[in-house]
């Protein structure tokens, strides 16, 4: 199962509810990640473009597509490991087409459906084109508007125990003091 | 001047290119138009597509273009006569020596070999990050929340982005909050938990291999029922 199915199920069978007034009056686009699009087609047979677009209509009242948009639609520019590459101008070079496409739209969101999609837009594309946005993970989106409930008193009895008898199986132990690794 | 001639064949060629390449494509140019990064270095996917037909392998393996190139397949999907340059780029950096791969992409996969993620964030590490940041979740409003680790049973297991835990800790915690409203049953792993296979980036098809083999295994021991790798 891949991240859309598994958000679509939750969100079609009620198990997580959403708040839509979280994300109310803002303007957001979507991009298209090669890796399930043109990519995910070639290999499997299925790109994923409806399903990104279905989550977002969940979450945001209001959301326009990029143009060119799906298939012809412009990789970030981080793609094929290029994030972790060591040649950045011409990665930022190549991510100007990302960028005209997300001013052109107006969007004041934007949601990247991938780790280094994500990273490139947010970290590189937003600072070296003075875009006026702020981006998200597809997942991100969803669990910023998820109306939390607490679990009843029983279920968090459980699950103390079972993170109890989890850690002590894994030898963790827990100083106050303790600070996690750099 | 004496000089071989380069000959051309599948057999010849490091690239695997058939010499018919030469014919079907076209030359259009269509490939190059699209392309983001066509003039870099004075290159496009139109000029690449030439040189591995006219066994220019090396040119091509040495030079920066293919790591330039994102393997986006914006090229392959307008090409009009079906060329694969995607799987033609990726086999040239996969023939590009090891040591001479750019950035840490070959090193991420040599540590993810030895150490069962890209960073080499160590066993004892991963645990505490763990343990210590589900306490941290339940001061934040999710009472009863822990990552539930190597957890027989479990519906769903998940591969981590090892920059998360390494850089961006409380980016796990998007998907947690869901797990949370959701009820669901998950687990992570306590080793090979790593979800990003940079062996595809780096043409190292062995290596790739082997990290979706451990992956599989993980999924297996536990018995889950979904495997999330949430790139």
């Amino acid at each position: 199962m891949n991240i859309f199915e598994l958000m679509m199920e939750y969100i079609k069978e009620g198990r997580v509810k959403i708040d839509r007034e979280k994300f109310a009056g803002k303007l957001a686009t979507v991009h298209d990640p090669c890796n399930y699009g043109r990519k995910s087609e070639k290999a499997f047979g299925k790109a994923y473009y409806d399903e990104i677009r279905w989550i977002t209509d969940q979450i945001c009242d209001t959301w326009v597509d990029t143009y060119p948009t799906r298939e012809n639609n412009f990789c970030c520019g981080a793609g094929g490991g290029a994030w972790a590459m060591p040649y950045t101008n011409e990665r930022l070079y190549y991510g100007r087409k990302k960028a005209e496409q997300i001013e052109q739209t107006g969007a004041e969101i934007v949601v990247a459906p991938c780790h280094n999609c994500r990273d490139q837009i947010m970290k590189a594309l937003t600072k070296e084109y003075d875009l006026e946005i702020e981006t998200f993970y597809l997942w991100e989106l969803l669990a910023e508007a998820i109306i939390v409930e607490p679990w009843s008193e029983e279920e968090v009895e459980k699950a103390h125990a079972e993170a109890e008898a989890q850690w002590e199986h894994f030898g963790v132990e827990l100083d106050d003091d303790w600070e996690p690794p750099e | 001047m004496s000089q071989e001639p380069i000959k051309l064949g599948k057999r010849e060629s490091k690239l695997r290119v058939d010499p018919k390449w030469a014919d079907v494509c076209l030359t259009c140019g269509t490939c190059a138009g699209g392309c983001p990064v066509t003039g870099v270095d004075g290159m496009d996917p139109r000029k690449a597509v030439r040189m591995a037909a006219l066994g220019l392998d090396d040119e091509l393996i040495n030079s920066r273009f293919p790591w330039v190139c994102t393997l986006c397949g914006r090229c392959e999907r307008a090409c009009p006569m079906g060329v694969e340059i995607l799987a033609m780029m990726r086999t040239a950096r996969g023939l590009r020596e090891r040591d001479k791969v750019p950035g840490p992409i070959h090193k991420g996969t040599m540590m993810s070999m030895e150490r069962g993620n890209n960073l080499g964030i160590p066993y004892d590490d991963w645990l505490f990050l763990l343990a210590d940041m589900s306490k941290e979740m339940e001061d934040e409003g999710f009472p009863g929340f822990y990552v539930p680790v190597d957890k027989v049973g479990a519906r769903v297991i998940s591969t981590v982005n090892s920059k998360e835990p390494f850089g961006e800790p409380d980016d796990m915690k998007f998907w947690w909050k869901i797990y949370y409203a959701a009820h669901e049953s998950w687990t992570v792993s306590s080793e090979n938990w790593e979800g990003v296979t940079w062996g595809l980036f780096g043409g190292d098809d062995e290596s790739m291999k082997e990290q979706a083999r451990r992956v599989l295994e993980n999924a297996r021991k536990v018995k889950a029922e979904v495997l999330l790798l949430p790139e």
